[in-house]
């Protein structure tokens, strides 16, 4: 009789063990780790992601542009929200009425996202804000002359926004309040003489119209006030320091015509930038540099050199912290058409290890973040049945990140 | 290791005998008459234990039942339901080969068969792109198989319905599931009709080595008929079916991104649990007997 007992204990041990090992579903793991590609059904939809930034709800807005006809000058606005697990939950494909051309970057201030776009008939440009919730996008004209919005950034509670005299041919980096009254502004010219035609009708028109390359413009302020763009100044992509007054920039890391310049542009502090840049379709990353005085050449400031990635690469670069280590995380585009992302050391500048998302379709970089929960988000475009662009977004754990900075 | 197994063997016939002897030398022999019950009693109790060694295999068919549904497509403008997989059991054949062990005692088997099990699972699922032009659209199949290698071992209890020549059996037990290794293979076609015409096509299959996108074990249930034939010279032909209750989930709830090759293509993994039913045969050699002619008393 006892024996039995034993019989019984032994397999309900042997079962509670053997259930006690299996796997077991874990929601925090599925919003650790997801791949996400938000499709639309329609064959002549196009999305294509500019930035990504994530909600306090763990979700994710993601400010992209969109075809809006065959006809139409310049890309329309489109939002979209995804949930922690990367579930699509709201898009607002906003009128062209409202505003066109979407430009990044996506910035948190208070409660709302904002971002830059354009007046479809002025050209003006326009400051737009959108809930975390995308429930509605309202749009508020800049207070001033300013027009083609090129790139912006966040700080000190102001907007810094590069945008484009087409008149009188000046890059115009510009500080802006909330509200949309302009602090500072001073335009920069982009270079006259013969190649004036072709740079910019050409170089920037067909930037905005979508129709050629997309340049890096970037625009920022470092920590004793100077502010930088990279953009085309005096015929050259150039990286230019400025107080947003002096009618000449303080500093200048020229580029070489639409040959060399700088593709990625991320300040770490103090005089020091993380950089990556393009020189005749060769492309060098150069994480940690310090940029000297006397308007340099960006073609002498060497770096890696990175064959694996396509002529004149598009590169995004972020600061990234584990638990034990400052990163700088590189993204490009490679010519096996994957999201290729290079981990270095912050501070010494070591390469540490590379990873390659996406397979099969094509895959383009646009944005990667950090995340709350210490893991990396990467939005990026997609090409389902390698034709119909699609905003896709890849997260990676914190356990995975610290695998990849621990190699 | 034939050696080893020839002296286990001699180890234990000569163990037996002397038992007997032993048994035989403390008797009465003055008793002669109830000598003949005697010995058909301690036959009896003999033939109440048994050790059987014995060699299996045969092939498999595999289900899968979805627990939780996982997707890298999150559709915008129509309904994921659409997309979903589906997925077809019993369709793909895998193998299996089985050692068996078994203690038999009054008709009750204890039996611990480790398994190396190969196990098939395909499921597809179709994405569309129209136009209002009806002819302009494209249509994707995404067809994945999953191939997994597993060693299980399970632990059962046999009952002998019969003590003949024949004996069938029922089997019940509780197995747990190693993952040794794993393959997926997915395989694109579609048809294009936005060129102008109906263009078919069928990519070259993806092979990908897909261990982390599973959990590294599983347990289930297992139940099963079986028979034995005795062919007299102390072997037993067996013949057996049994069918594996998936109780956990074979995925890796953490790893179900982890391969970019796929999660490019794609696919991820559902939350899955997986049941197997096998149809093996095989031969059990008895490991006790009770005289160096090799004799079970097992005849009949």
């Amino acid at each position: 009789m006892l024996k039995k007992y034993y019989s019984l204990l032994l397999f309900v041990l042997g079962v509670s063990l053997l259930s006690g090992c299996s796997e077991k579903s874990n929601p925090s793991f599925d919003q650790q780790n997801f791949a996400s590609i938000f499709d639309n059904s329609k064959f002549d939809a196009s999305y294509f992601p500019i930035d990504m930034r994530e909600t306090p709800d763990g979700g994710y807005i993601v400010l992209g542009g969109r075809r809006l006809s065959e006809n139409s000058d310049f890309a329309g606005i489109y939002l979209l929200k995804a949930d922690q697990y990367g579930k699509f939950v709201k898009e607002i494909e906003v009128p062209a009425s409202t505003g066109v051309y979407p430009v990044g970057k996506l910035m948190e201030y208070q409660t709302k996202y904002y971002f830059f776009c354009m007046d479809a008939q002025t050209l003006q440009a326009q400051i737009a804000n959108v809930d975390a919730l995308l429930e509605a996008v309202s749009v508020t004209p800049v207070q001033g002359d300013l027009t083609y919005p090129a790139a912006a950034s966040f700080a000190n509670n102001n907007f810094i926004l590069l945008s484009y005299n087409n008149n009188d041919k000046l890059s115009v980096i510009s500080v802006l309040n909330t509200d949309g009254g302009i602090l500072k502004s001073k335009g920069y010219d982009i270079g006259v003489g013969s190649d004036d035609e072709i740079i910019t009708e050409k170089y920037v028109i067909e930037h905005y119209l979508r129709t050629g390359r997309q340049w890096p413009f970037e625009a920022g302020v470092m920590a004793n006030g100077v502010y930088y763009f990279n953009g085309f100044y005096n015929y050259t992509f150039s990286l230019v320091f400025t107080d947003a007054a002096s009618d000449d920039p303080s500093n200048v890391a020229q580029g070489q015509s639409d040959k060399g310049g700088l593709s990625g542009v991320s300040y770490l502090g103090a005089n020091k930038f993380a950089l990556s840049r393009f020189s005749y379709g060769n492309n060098y990353f150069l994480p940690g540099k310090d940029i000297p005085g006397g308007d340099p050449a960006s073609s002498d400031f060497g770096g890696f050199t990175l064959p694996e990635l396509v002529p004149d690469a598009p590169v995004k670069i972020l600061q990234a912290k584990t638990d034990t280590k400052n990163a700088l995380v590189y993204a490009s585009n490679t010519k096996s058409k994957q999201i290729g992302l290079y981990f270095y050391e912050q501070e010494t500048g070591t390469f540490i290890s590379s990873r390659y998302l996406g397979f099969s379709n094509p895959y383009e970089i646009s944005s990667l973040i950090q995340t709350s929960d210490g893991g990396l988000a990467v939005c990026g475009t997609t090409y389902l049945a390698g034709r119909f662009p699609r905003i896709c977004i890849f997260k990676i754990s914190k356990d995975e990140l610290n695998g990849q900075l621990s190699k | 290791m034939k050696r080893r197994y020839l002296v286990l063997l001699c180890f234990l016939i000569a163990a037996t005998v002397n038992a007997q002897e032993k048994k035989r030398s403390g008797s009465d022999k003055k008793r002669k008459s109830a000598a003949y019950n005697k010995k058909a009693k301690e036959d009896d109790k003999f033939l109440e234990k048994q050790w059987w060694l014995g060699f299996k295999a045969g092939p498999n068919l595999s289900k899968v039942s979805v627990d939780k549904t996982y997707a890298v497509v999150s559709p915008t403008n129509y309904d994921a339901s659409s997309i979903g997989k589906t997925y077809k059991n019993f369709s793909l054949m895998g193998s299996q080969a089985t050692l068996e062990v078994s203690f038999y005692f009054k008709g009750f088997l204890i039996s611990f068969q480790p398994t190396y099990q190969r196990s098939r699972f395909e499921y597809s699922n179709q994405f569309n792109w129209m136009d209002t032009i009806p002819e302009h659209n494209v249509t994707l199949n995404y067809h994945q198989e999953q191939k997994l290698s597993y060693a299980v071992l399970p632990l059962l209890v046999k009952y002998d319905f019969l003590h003949g020549r024949l004996r069938p059996y029922v089997q019940l037990g509780i197995y747990s599931a190693l993952l040794l290794d794993a393959t997926t293979i997915v395989t694109v076609s579609g048809v294009d009709q936005a060129s102008g015409g109906a263009n078919e096509f069928k990519n070259e299959p993806i092979i990908v080595g897909s261990k982390d996108l599973f959990a590294k074990s599983h347990w289930g249930l297992l139940g099963g008929v079986g028979l034995n034939y005795n062919l007299g010279n102390n072997v037993r032909l067996n013949f057996d079916v049994s069918y594996k209750y998936g109780m956990s989930n074979i995925s890796s709830t953490k790893n179900r991104y982890s391969s970019d090759r796929l999660s490019g293509v794609g696919d991820a993994m559902d939350d899955l649990t997986l049941d197997n039913v096998a149809v093996t045969l095989g031969c059990l050699f008895p490991l006790r007997f009770l005289s160096s002619g090799f004799k079970t008393l097992d005849k009949k």
